[in-house]
């Protein structure tokens, strides 16, 4: 399996400022808060993933670190097979960074005289330059409005000129801070349909990026981590988060409409919660199955107290549900482990 | 060679497109070359015909002595502070991040960072001499121009040594640059810009050598105004070359330290 990204006990530490008491107190002691704590995740060539995470969670911190844009204090980091730490140089050569601070740009030149500062930075000669900026403002349809200045650019523009800027090298791998954070829904959607279409599937590349948006991470990610308090909680597709995270599997079961004292017979039997009414008089129940009560033997006990079983079919966890789970769990160190 | 220069020429582009695009601020930094020109005008013509020995190795007028004195001392502001100033202002607009996320080296951002700076202060320099010459009767028909530039080039590396300290001092510690400070306050008191060095007393004058200012600020006005041969000013030159050469690889060796603590506390882009 081809990685383009690993980290090894990828830990980072700030320090916090000292009162000036304290500085007095203990002049020699160092406070500081761990933002990354020992981080393993492996990303696949050519995938789009998500970092998700509640705000302070650390995902800024993973990417700028991945950027080389920080230190670790502890682990390191491969990007493109290289070291972060060691081949700087190089790993700037394989990333493309969308920074997600729309002051990034110089507000008062174009949009265009500003890619060309930066691709001069990212060492493309004058006539690659120029094909390269016509191009990556056709893909981030920017192509009408590359003579004007970014300070008459909405935010939406902003941000897919930062895309563009992210793409001037042609990297391998684009990482993305929270890419859609101040765009409305029809702009972030058509953003989001842009860097899975343009970039992934016809540019082969490699997509990073972090969010604190579920929707989102649902919709774009091939594989997904969960970080929370600077640990990673759960990491891989959504499909294998939601079986390794839950064993317990749940059943929404249709009934007929019930004989009167049915559903007070049943409780006390197997678990079950009444979800509604359905039109004809039937009943829907959710039922969670486990190792205890299988889903064979839940319908043998429906019908064994005078029950019609209409349909059975499985319920799916939702993402905001996964997420809220694994960080809800911050204290018992409860989390899933994919690649 | 030239494809080397492209990257500096880019950080140059973009500073003036972007001072450009402040037209009344871009105009009235003309109008105020000429007034404070003006200024120093009215102040020679105080001392009128007074003969003052001590300028008299510089040609006995003083309007001469201050015009290069003041139009070469913006060196000392812009090595100083063009540094520390862009690195700090591309803290506060966001746009370091992006840069140091590029494949171009730091030292390379910082010296093209800086430069525009440079080429506006010596677009300065040539508007106050062609004003003094064409306007206030300044006399340089013996000047020694290609040593006066050899020691402007000198002066604007040594003088940008301290700089990249001061950068350094504001990557570290984002506000408080104590060298600078007392840097800046020096080479004003000391360094000959409104008056000579020779005004002081002996242990002082002695002071002011060890400041490059001192040296560039001589061998500018002997070489401009005296037309000094590059031998008789080789004594400033080898002083600027030994400056250059003790303080440029020092200061890109804090800075270098500077930008790691930054990126180790992670305040690379705090201020």
């Amino acid at each position: 399996m081809s990685y383009i990204i690993e980290t090894f006990n990828l830990t980072k530490k700030y320090p916090q400022i000292k009162s000036y008491q304290e500085i007095i107190i203990h002049p020699f002691q160092k406070r500081e808060i761990t933002a990354l704590d020992g981080i393993n995740i492996r990303v696949k060539r050519g995938e789009v993933f998500g970092l998700l995470g509640p705000n302070g969670a650390g995902k800024t911190t993973l990417i700028k670190t991945l950027c080389t844009l920080l230190l670790p204090n502890e682990g390191t980091a491969l990007v493109n097979g290289y070291d972060i730490v060691r081949e700087e140089q190089e790993v700037k050569e394989s990333i493309g960074y969308v920074v997600n601070d729309e002051r990034s740009f110089y507000w008062r030149l174009t949009g265009k005289q500003n890619l060309e500062f930066f691709a001069i930075l990212n060492n493309l000669g004058p006539n690659r330059a120029q094909r390269r900026i016509e191009e990556v403002l056709r893909l981030v349809g920017l192509e009408t409005n590359g003579d004007k200045r970014v300070k008459d650019y909405s935010t939406g523009m902003k941000q897919k000129l930062a895309i563009a800027r992210g793409m001037l090298s042609d990297p391998e791998v684009l990482f993305l801070d929270e890419p859609t954070r101040s765009l409305d829904p029809m702009i972030a959607s058509s953003l989001r349909e842009f860097i899975r279409r343009s970039i992934v599937e016809e540019g082969g590349k490699t997509v990073f990026l972090s969010t604190h948006n579920l929707a989102e991470a649902e919709d774009l990610c091939d594989r997904l981590a969960i970080i929370d308090r600077g640990e990673i909680k759960a990491c891989g597709t959504l499909e294998e988060m939601k079986a390794l995270l839950d064993k317990r599997k749940r059943y929404l079961i249709e009934l007929e409409k019930p004989a009167r004292g049915f559903i007070e017979g049943l409780k006390g039997v197997f678990p079950f919660m009444v979800k509604g009414t359905l039109p004809g008089g039937g009943i829907a129940i959710e039922v969670t199955v486990d190792e205890r009560w299988r889903v064979s033997q839940v319908i043998e006990a429906i019908v064994g107290h005078g029950g019609k079983v209409v349909t059975c079919s499985p319920m799916g966890r939702t993402l905001e549900e996964i997420f809220s789970r694994v960080t809800s769990n911050r204290s018992s160190g409860e989390g899933v482990e994919g690649e | 060679m030239l494809y080397q220069l492209r990257k500096p020429l880019a950080f140059v582009i973009r500073d003036f497109g972007d001072a450009a695009s402040y037209k009344l601020s871009f105009l009235m930094q003309f109008a105020g070359i000429f007034f404070s020109m003006l200024t120093f005008f009215f102040l020679s013509r105080l001392f009128g015909g007074v003969v003052v020995p001590y300028l008299q190795p510089y040609g006995g007028d003083y309007f001469s002595f201050v015009l290069i004195g003041i139009a070469f001392s913006g060196y000392i502001g812009v090595a100083q502070h063009s540094i520390a100033g862009t690195i700090s202002s591309a803290q506060e607009m966001g746009t370091l991040e992006a840069l140091m996320v590029t494949q171009t080296g730091i030292p390379t951002i910082l010296f093209s960072s800086s430069l525009s700076s440079f080429v506006w202060t010596t677009l300065r320099v040539l508007v106050y001499l062609i004003l003094g010459v064409a306007v206030f009767g300044l006399d340089m028909g013996e000047a020694n121009i290609p040593a006066a530039a050899l020691i402007l080039l000198l002066s604007i590396t040594s003088l940008g040594g301290f700089g990249i300290i001061s950068a350094s001092f504001i990557m570290a510690f984002k506000k408080g640059d104590p060298l600078g400070w007392v840097f800046s306050g020096l080479s004003g008191f000391l360094g000959g810009v409104i008056y000579p060095i020779e005004v002081f007393p002996g242990w002082l004058q002695k002071c002011s050598y060890l400041l490059p200012i001192t040296h560039s600020l001589k061998g500018m006005r002997l070489a401009l105004l005296q037309g000094y041969s590059t031998e008789a000013l080789l004594p400033y030159i080898l002083a600027l070359m030994l400056f250059t050469a003790v303080m440029l690889p020092l200061s890109l060796f804090l800075f270098q330290k500077a930008v790691k603590r930054a990126k180790m506390d992670g305040s690379l882009t705090q201020y």
